[in-house]
């Protein structure tokens, strides 16, 4: 038997579990996105509606990392995400 | 025939027996699913969580996630998939 509480058997199935809700996606590249999950593959491939991208700007002043950077955010209807950019997903918590 | 006598040891191939700590690769991660670990990813962040589960890309699923960057927490999650791709190490983070 599956030795966590959450009966999960492979990884994927945390992915199968959130389809149709809405997941935080973490990318490559500063970016990261929410959004409704509709459809994905092992590639991890990424069908998401709804959906906002924020993207980490560090702000290069004399390469002191202490600036916080500016974030730049936007809205799409629908996207396909190309699955080598993703680092991380993350289903809405259930309790 | 004496059916029942053992063959010689083979002295020749016998491996050494190991230390404390023995096994495969694989038998480490099988070890170590359900008890804390910290997963470090190539770009330096760290993932500490309870391992739930992994595959043989080494994607995996942590519970009670915590993101550290720079040794500061800047995320928590209930759950993360962790593609296996950007995965450097997994460290237990407990005794097994």
């Amino acid at each position: 038997m599956d030795p966590s509480s959450t009966g999960i058997q492979e990884p994927f199935d945390l992915i199968r579990l959130s389809l149709s809700e809405r997941v935080f996606v973490k990318l490559r590249g500063d970016r990261e996105l929410s959004g409704v999950l509709h459809a994905y593959d092992g590639h991890m491939n990424l069908i998401l509606s709804d959906v906002e991208e924020t993207v980490m700007i560090v702000d290069a002043v004399d390469g002191t990392l202490e600036g916080q950077g500016t974030v730049a955010k936007r809205k799409m209807e629908m996207l396909f995400v190309r699955g080598d950019g993703v680092i991380l997903v993350s289903p809405p918590s259930r309790m | 025939m004496d059916e029942q006598t053992p063959p010689p040891p083979d002295h020749g191939s016998t491996p050494p027996p190991p230390p404390s700590v023995s096994g495969s690769p694989t038998d480490f991660l099988k070890g170590v699913v359900g008890k804390r670990v910290i997963v470090r990813l190539t770009s330096g962040v760290d993932y500490r969580g309870v391992l739930s589960c992994l595959d043989g890309y080494m994607n995996i699923a942590l519970e009670q996630t915590e993101e550290h960057v720079n040794g500061m927490v800047t995320n928590r999650y209930g759950d993360a998939f962790i593609r296996g791709n950007n995965v450097l190490y997994i460290s237990a983070a407990e005794s097994l």
